[in-house]
């Protein structure tokens, strides 16, 4: 399997401060990544520099081989990326069928058929909506769909955020802590979810995260940064007794 | 699983999708009768005893207003951006189809057609330098845009500054109208733009735009191109508002640059947008209205008018922040949202009207 | 002729720098585009003529004026922004276009639309300053202008209030954690508008003659200056208003008086279109 994406010696800097120095990471077709490290390590910028959400000072970023280096956050999902937001950001008065729909916006075709409503257009709408539906029933929110997302529970709002990521018809999904702020319950709920979309959908999955009970069970390769750059990588079986990456999560009082 | 909202129970009712969608559908079709309604009185008021023929060109006037309230609503409402410059659409749409009528004799619906294509191309211009602003950059260009254009209006000698220019009587199709003609065309006008925005809210242009409008990150996330969906919609915006300059001019049959370079026109419209309710239908009718007749009643405190509409804009930022129209709407909208609750759906007030009289999300800080 | 023209200049955009300084430091503290600063110092204008007509001498005027419009620009935070404090900025900004309205209203109403004269005249007997003839008025608009700049800095540099000023601005939240009092702060933001607006009123009322739309345009100008220095710093505005003083002097002189205006707008949409942060403006983040 080659690689899906790829970033090569990543540096960024704010002013006087170097978030990402000199960070790599390849990430393989069909597998599903971890990107760990410690509170401030960086995770968050370079995951915002791969969904081009952040320019990078330094480096390339590589998807299916080509440089998406100049690309503009909305020019993703046209390449078949597609990411999710940690502080869930749905489009909050919306249903979440109307939600799923704008994840589809991409396949929704011209402005001018569809703000006239000629036939293909229509077609094309009933199309989405019956897409969004099967979305949604894989993801367990056929119930929800005419629902406004902010009456929904958290956890429910995670899979919608999901589901949305999923409309875009995607061949990879960053996923910004998928399961921050989720109680056990809607971890394990989550940690399903994103087995099924990779198993059964085979998309490619990048995950950054904290909670270490979803990053070992889902993830088939893990990597570590800290402090702005690689730290480790490896399996999850690797990582777990990985002394570099014990000594970075809990200070120099660690022990084997 | 652990419930952590309590309105989620409402999820735990048997949710009967077939009875949500009949009840929606029935609630657009109530809301269709509605606006048929109010237009079928627009058309049916010159027929009142007592109304004169110096009414109907008050009251296109006034339907001018609205339409321009229009335009601006498109911005503010169902974007999210801020023009404090709309009063150069006006000029611009007022005086193509000023030169136009003038030099060429053209008829009345051509005449706003080209002033409404006019202002749009220029929109469009303008869209691609003030978009990429953040929101008070953004503000304050577009107030100099109609500062610029008020004074192009009054020293290029073609547009005969504050002499003005002098224009025959409109003709539809060949046939001279009076003022009530005009009315009636204005009211044809507006029914054209209020269908235009409705069908245009509920487009995927308009999911697109309030996508935007709602988390701009979100919806860069699925697509939607920021620059190019803002574009539009300010285009979109300058079409109307030069449809609505364009027929403010014949209908008094005159242009003149004391009127058309006043940028507190700008401020007037984005005034009738706010009061009103920019994200809803009825709200730029309502606000324009308002704005529009404000000056009539109060003819002789013109200082009072001008207190008056401070004190009300105030007073609807502070407690009706999405517009009369909303305040309005809201007891129809809960009785609405209780309906729904009952067949098992959750809904939102209403996925066209937030809280906020721009419509901002809750992110704050720059557009 | 020229050098005549560029003092002048300078001495009118040393009068709009500051309308300039107290809308950036408005927005800066608070996220308001304050339109109503313009009034602070019209109403400012009204009141010292009322004063000076009485028969008061000329600086307990000015004390006065400026007592009143701080106690003004308070009366505007305490009633109208206060309670909409957490809202966006357009919010708050239609907000003071409201009192911007209410204040035009009242204006009209109590001392009616046409322009008076303010009573003092300065002695227009030129003075020769290095080659150049400038009037004793200038001088005294620049000197105010000056002294008012000098006393500002000091107060952002070192007193506790400026400093505290300057945290609230940077970072209110941690400001507000470091026991700083944000509420107060803005209270401050708004009466030093009002500061501001007095004086800029004050010296403006002789040129401009006093009428409720006297400052209309100096407040436009006052934005775009503003906007020079992104909205965020004040010698950016400075340099702006004097910018604008100058240019628009020199486009009435060569260009016809009627192009004065539109000089500040044609300055204004060329930079936007070229630096869309300003001169001098916010620091460029990264992100797209």
């Amino acid at each position: 399997m080659g690689s899906h994406l790829r970033c090569e010696n990543i540096v960024v800097r704010f002013g006087g401060v170097v978030a990402c120095s000199d960070v790599s990471l390849d990430v393989e077709e069909g597998r599903v990544v971890g990107l760990i490290g410690p509170n401030g390590a960086g995770k968050t910028t370079l995951f915002n520099v791969l969904s081009r959400f952040q320019d990078h000072d330094q480096g390339h970023v590589f998807l299916r081989g080509k440089p998406i280096d100049r690309r503009k956050p909305h020019e993703m999902i046209g390449l078949g990326m597609a990411r999710t937001f940690q502080n869930i950001n749905l489009f909050h008065d919306q249903s979440t069928l109307d939600n799923i729909l704008i994840g589809a916006h991409r396949l929704t075709g011209d402005p001018i058929s569809n703000f006239y409503s000629f036939p293909s257009a229509r077609r094309r709408e009933r199309a989405l909506v019956k897409r969004a539906g099967e979305i949604a029933e894989l993801l367990r929110l056929s119930d929800e769909l005419d629902n406004a997302v902010k009456n929904l529970p958290y956890g429910v709002q995670k899979r919608v955020e999901i589901a949305r990521a999923l409309a875009g018809n995607p061949q990879i999904i960053l996923l910004d802590e998928p399961v921050a702020g989720c109680n056990d319950d809607e971890t394990l709920e989550l940690r399903d979810v994103v087995r099924k979309v990779n198993s059964e959908l085979g998309i490619t999955i990048l995950l950054v995260e904290h909670d270490m009970s979803m990053v070992m069970n889902v993830c088939d390769y893990i990597y570590v940064v800290n402090f702005g750059a690689n730290l480790a990588q490896g399996t999850p079986q690797d990582i777990r007794v990985n002394r570099e990456v014990i000594k970075a999560y809990l200070g120099e009082e660690a022990q084997a | 699983m652990a419930l952590k909202n309590p309105k989620a129970r409402a999820s735990a009712v048997v949710h009967d999708r077939a009875a949500v969608a009949a009840l929606k559908s029935r609630f657009a079709v109530q809301n269709f009768y509605l606006v048929v309604f109010f237009f079928a009185l627009l058309l049916l008021t010159p027929l009142v005893p007592g109304f004169k023929g110096w009414m109907a060109g008050q009251a296109s006037l006034v339907i001018v207003y609205i339409i321009a309230a229009q335009g601006v609503s498109i911005l503010s409402g169902y974007t999210g951006l801020v023009s404090v410059g709309h009063g150069g659409f006006l000029a611009i749409g007022a005086y193509a189809a000023a030169l136009l009528t003038k030099y060429f004799a053209v008829d009345l619906v051509l005449a706003v057609v080209t002033g409404a294509v006019a202002a749009g191309f220029v929109g469009m211009l303008m869209g691609l330098i003030f978009l990429r602003l953040a929101g008070p950059f953004m503000a304050i260009g577009t107030l100099g845009f109609a500062f610029f254009v008020g004074t192009v209006v009054n020293n290029v000698p073609i547009f005969e500054g504050r002499e003005g220019i002098s224009l025959p009587a409109n003709r539809i199709f060949g046939v001279v109208i009076g003022d009530i003609g005009f009315y009636y065309a204005s009211v044809v006008f507006l029914a054209l733009v209020t269908l235009f925005i409705f069908s245009l809210v509920r487009s995927s242009v308009g999911r697109a735009l309030k996508a935007l409008r709602d988390s701009e990150k979100a919806a860069q996330s699925c697509g939607v191109n920021r620059l190019s969906y803002r574009t539009l919609a300010f285009t979109v915006s300058a079409t109307i508002t030069g449809a609505a300059g364009a027929l403010n001019g014949l209908v008094v049959h005159y242009v003149s640059a004391e009127v058309y370079s006043d940028i507190w026109y700008s401020v007037d419209i984005l005034v009738a947008a706010v009061v009103g309710g920019s994200a809803m239908l009825m709200g730029p009718i309502v606000g324009g209205a308002f704005v529009a007749l404000l000056p009539f009643f109060l003819e002789t405190f013109a200082d009072f008018s001008f207190i008056l509409k401070g004190v009300v804009l105030i007073a609807v930022l502070m407690f009706a922040p999405a517009g009369i129209c909303d305040v309005v709407a809201r007891p129809i909208r809960a009785y609405r949202r209780r309906r729904l609750e009952r067949a098992g759906a959750a809904p939102g007030e209403s996925a066209a009207t937030p809280r906020r009289p721009f419509g901002l999300a809750d992110q704050q800080g720059d557009a | 002729m020229l050098g005549q023209q560029i003092i002048s200049g300078l001495a009118t955009g040393s009068l709009y720098a500051l309308t300039a300084i107290a809308v950036v430091v408005v927005f800066r503290n608070t996220r308001t585009i304050n339109v109503a600063q313009g009034d602070f110092s019209m109403i400012a204008a009204f009141i010292a003529v009322l004063l000076l007509k009485s028969g008061a001498n000329y600086y307990v005027t000015i004390a006065a004026t400026v007592l009143f419009t701080v106690a003004l620009g308070i009366l505007v935070e305490r009633l109208v922004m206060r309670p909409i404090a957490d809202s966006d900025w357009l919010t708050l900004f239609t907000a003071t276009l409201g009192v911007y309205y209410i204040m035009h209203g009242v204006a009209g109403w109590i001392w009616g639309r046409d322009t008076k004269a303010f009573p003092v005249t300065f002695d227009p007997t030129p003075i020769h300053f290095f080659g150049v003839i400038v009037s004793e008025g200038h001088l005294i608009n620049m000197a105010w202008a000056a002294s008012i700049g000098v006393v500002l800095f000091l107060f952002f540099r070192f007193t506790k209030q400026g400093i505290a000023m300057r945290a609230v601005t940077d970072d209110p939240e941690t400001a507000t954690l470091m026991g700083i009092p944000v509420r107060f702060i803005v209270l401050l933001t708004w009466g030093m508008a009002g500061f501001l607006g007095a004086f800029a009123g004050i010296l403006i009322a002789p040129i401009l003659y006093v009428s409720p739309q006297m400052m209309d345009e100096v407040l436009i100008k006052g934005y775009v200056a503003a906007v020079f220095g992104g909205l965020y710093s004040i010698p950016g505005a400075i340099i702006g208003a004097l910018m604008i003083g100058v240019a628009e002097n020199l486009a009435g002189g060569y260009l016809g008086s009627h192009y004065k205006t539109a000089t500040a707008f044609v300055m204004i949409v060329a930079l936007l279109a070229l630096r869309p942060k300003g001169l001098l403006g916010i620091q460029n983040r990264r992100e797209i």
